[in-house]
């Protein structure tokens, strides 16, 4: 039930690399580094979720968060879901609000 | 049946656990075990938060048959039939501004391949299920 958000701000883009399970227990500490990155002002918002191993609605409310946190000029952007974090996100409709995409290797 | 007084802080973790339990002797899929996980996590998160306050004790148990794999919730807050939710709401609103709740019992729905819900002696028993061959 580990978890980790580990982010940085450079050019105007937030990264925040997600390790290990975002649930009811762990959101609290999300939300805390994304107030900590929207105060730097970022017109980007990337997660990396290839180490994001199981996520709950408790999660799902952290995005939403997010949006209202960034603004709605801010895009969120998901990279490298695991296929049944991914499935979790479209269930609920909130890749109609974020970008997703496939891990690049870049 | 395991029953503890549980938090939201905690009941994920002994859901995890039985979930583990479950999927191991059953030989689930990861994506089997992950349904499983996710609705019996919601279900039980409603509980302590929705329908307790905050804490309260939930009963916790599970089995094996030879099509499928059912995990029941036990409680005894305020009667809720979660095939009653209607998700709609929550579901044509704009993500990004949308209010939060509503979300998990849905999942939970969606995610197994039954739910069950009946009062048994002033108890709420809600029973997931899902298929082994799904």
């Amino acid at each position: 039930m580990s978890f980790a958000a580990k982010s940085h701000v450079w050019d105007g883009t937030a990264t925040i690399r997600l390790t290990g399970e975002l649930a009811a227990k762990s959101a609290g500490q999300f939300n805390r580094v994304i107030a900590d990155v929207s105060a730097q002002d970022p017109h980007r918002l990337v997660l990396l979720l290839d180490e994001l191993t199981y996520l709950s609605s408790a999660g799902l409310r952290s995005l939403v968060y997010a949006h209202q946190r960034l603004g709605r000029g801010v895009e969120i952007v998901l990279v490298g879901a695991q296929p049944e974090v991914a499935e979790t996100i479209r269930l609920t409709g909130f890749d109609r609000s974020v970008v997703m995409q496939e891990p690049t290797g870049a | 049946m395991t029953t503890a007084k549980s938090t939201v802080d905690d009941i994920g973790a002994r859901v995890a656990e039985v979930v583990r339990s479950l999927a191991a002797r059953a030989a689930l899929t990861r994506a089997q075990a992950y349904r499983l996980r996710l609705a019996a996590d919601e279900i039980a998160t409603n509980i302590v938060l929705h329908g307790y306050g905050g804490e309260g004790e939930v009963g916790l148990c599970g089995g094996v048959a030879e099509d499928h794999v059912w995990l029941r919730t036990e409680d005894s807050a305020p009667p809720f039939d979660p095939r009653d939710h209607d998700p709609s709401p929550v579901l044509t609103a704009d993500p990004a501004t949308r209010a939060p709740g509503g979300l998990g019992v849905h999942l939970a729905l969606a995610a197994v391949d039954e739910l069950r819900y009946e009062q048994v002696a002033g108890l709420n028993h809600t029973t997931l299920v899902v298929y082994r061959d799904a």
